[in-house]
């Protein structure tokens, strides 16, 4: 989480000391230490522990000490499907960034007066649990729901086209979820950037495309850094909107480490798989950290 | 300040002697299955009986094996199936019930007493039954259907939703193969895969929770899915038609039970003789329409309701069901198989 727990990347000073926290900070700091220790560390030691556990026939752990779920978890079928959970990530991320980076930008260079109201406006939609919006979107893209009866109406398809169950409709569904995970913290970024060092790209001559691409851009970077791993993470292992609607035949890594835990009765395998799906997150925000590091 | 603190103890006693009144501290935690038993069910134990009652979801029977195995919560009432209530009996997992307190069993059709998940059901009481087969919406399918060799064929490719079980689809591919559901070994798995790997690329959807939303909303035009939903489908539009697969089908059997670590039996086997009621199984079977095991309710049901083809099979089909056995560590397998070939 430190990783991008300051999206916009403030760097100690350069040169810039480092205090050792007095009594005081660590009272402050308890509750989150306490936090992290208890809901962070504490089930991810269990899960690993785990997961060089064996089950009964009823499920239930047995504690002989057996690394058969890491030898079962590194066959094809278990990679293939964490490559293309990535895969979806990935091209969720991109579709996000495209989107949300214009949205950001606008909210973040309109008038102060606005900007409330239109952030108000990406939320609104959050407001509601996650499993209606999906169910809504299950109505919108049915074959007997609005999307098809206007393409029809309208003249534009004959017969109503499959929308639902779909990769399409895994990363509308994808996109549709964690896009205000990336307009946020753009936004914060895009508001602080300082008009002045536009205007001086302007000023020595940058054409609107150069002062995008080697001003804005890069001071902008922490934002769109924060917001690429705030949507990459979490969308690996989603899998409710997936199995909802892309109909479960493409399944994704949370959706089969979730079966293991109750259907499969394995829950050491399970385990094993969330091992490794913990690593992939650690080493994705390994190189994005190191990433931001060699740029300082 | 004080007359205000003096009224509120005031009422917080009153409120006291009330609730006494109405019930000696009698409370009832249920766990089960989520859309299986109505709220309004509920309300009215808890106000007959002043009983607290508690009520906690499930989604599926390991969700709540996995639970209870780990020594979780303090459960009076369970609703496991066939096979997972064979378990908690062969593992010494239940409190065995009080025939006396629970007269209301008599209601139960025979068939449905005394099976082998609980010879004498010493733990258990029926709760509702019921079968899997075919729902097809005939206005968009035309050629017979009448087993899962007629489902699962390549015309019907991309039109098909399933359940997203992996010991039904596994149990499927049995019986198409001329096999019982519970001959699970891994020479009759390797015998099966090839009609597995013909049948999985196939299907468009799968969902247990919810399968009829795909075939209501036209996504799909055929599709195996649980009694009760097939049930709902056809009392909403005539399109819709039932089949029980010509090759057999898989019958399950929910029971009510009590854990061993239950603190409320008395309570527990309170609930279990009101859910036999006749009119209480009835309002039960009006908003879920499964396979009511209860011949007293029954008497209670409308023609229309007693004559859904989904809801209640003829004895003829009921000749085909086959119960579940415990399959125990085998279900990892089974979920691998069935995994494998999503993923292909």
């Amino acid at each position: 989480m430190a990783g991008f727990a300051a999206p916009t990347g403030v760097a100690p000073p350069p040169g810039g000391h480092h205090r050792a926290p007095g009594l005081l900070a660590w009272i402050i700091l308890s509750p989150l230490l306490l936090w992290l220790l208890l809901f962070v560390v504490a089930p991810t030691l269990m899960l690993t522990a785990v997961s060089f556990a064996e089950r009964d026939a009823l499920g239930r752990i047995v504690w002989n000490f057996s690394l058969q779920n890491y030898f079962r978890a590194f066959d094809w079928v278990w990679l293939k499907i964490l490559f293309q959970s990535l895969y979806y990530a990935f091209l969720t991320t991109l579709i996000c960034m495209a989107v949300g980076y214009p949205a950001a930008y606008c909210i973040g260079r309109a008038p102060e007066r606005w900007r409330g109201i239109l952030l108000m406006l990406v939320m609104v939609p959050f407001w509601t649990s996650f499993l209606i919006r999906t169910y809504a979107w299950i109505t919108i893209l049915s074959k007997e729901g609005i999307v098809n009866s206007l393409l029809i109406s309208a003249g534009i398809f004959t017969e109503p086209v499959s929308l639902l169950y779909s990769p399409f409709a895994i990363v509308l569904g994808l996109v549709y979820n964690f896009l205000p995970f990336m307009i946020l913290p753009i936004y914060t970024s895009v508001e602080k950037l300082d008009n002045a060092m536009i205007e001086a790209a302007y000023d020595l001559g940058a054409g609107p495309l150069r002062a995008f691409s080697q001003v804005i851009i890069p001071l902008t970077r922490p934002g769109i850094a924060a917001g690429a791993m705030l949507v990459f993470v979490p969308s690996i292992a989603m899998f409710a909107i997936t199995t909802l609607m892309g109909g479960g035949t493409n399944p994704m890594i949370g959706e089969v480490i979730f079966k293991q835990f109750t259907s499969g009765r394995n829950q050491p395998f399970g385990a094993a798989l969330g091992t490794i799906l913990l690593l992939v997150f650690i080493l994705t925000l390994w190189l994005a950290r190191s990433q931001r590091m060699k740029e300082e | 300040m004080k007359k205000t603190t003096l009224l509120l103890s005031a009422l917080a006693a009153f409120a006291l002697i009330g609730t006494t009144h109405a019930a000696p501290n009698k409370n009832l935690n249920i766990y089960c299955w989520s859309e299986y038993i109505p709220q309004a069910v509920i309300d009215r134990f808890a106000k007959e009986t002043g009983t607290k009652v508690t009520v906690e979801n499930y989604a599926s029977n390991e969700e709540m094996l996995s639970k209870l195995a780990a020594g979780g919560g303090a459960y009076d009432i369970i609703q496991p199936s066939e096979y997972v209530m064979e378990a908690l009996v062969k593992e010494k997992f239940l409190h065995p019930i009080d025939r006396a307190k629970i007269p209301n069993l008599k209601n139960i059709a025979p068939q449905f007493l005394n099976l082998a998940f609980d010879p004498g059901n010493k733990f258990s009481v029926p709760f509702m039954a019921g079968t899997v087969g075919i729902v097809v919406n005939t206005d968009l399918i035309k050629t017979e259907i009448r087993g899962f060799n007629d489902v699962f064929k390549p015309e019907n490719k991309g039109n098909i939703v399933v359940l997203d079980d992996a010991r039904e689809i596994v149990a499927w591919a049995l019986l198409a193969n001329g096999m019982g559901v519970n001959q699970i070994t891994d020479k009759n798995l390797n015998k099966i895969k090839p009609t597995l790997e013909k049948w999985l690329p196939l299907v468009k959807v799968y969902d247990s929770d919810s399968p009829k939303t795909a075939l209501l909303n036209g996504d799909v035009a055929v599709g195996v899915v649980w009694g009760g939903e097939g049930a709902i489908l056809l009392n909403k539009n005539k399109k819709f038609r039932w089949i029980i697969p010509a090759e057999g089908s898989h019958m399950f059997i929910d029971s009510l039970a009590i854990p061993k670590a239950a603190k409320n039996v008395e309570s527990a086997e309170e609930f279990m003789n009101f859910i036999l009621r006749p009119e209480i199984s009835k309002e039960i079977s009006e908003e879920f329409p499964y396979l009511n095991p209860n011949l007293a309710a029954r008497a209670l049901m409308t023609k229309k309701e007693l004559e859904n083809p989904a809801s209640f099979p003829t004895d003829e089909e009921m000749k085909k069901m086959q119960l579940f056995k415990d399959i125990g560590t085998q279900a990892s397998e089974i979920e691998e198989i069935v995994t494998t070939l999503k993923a292909q």
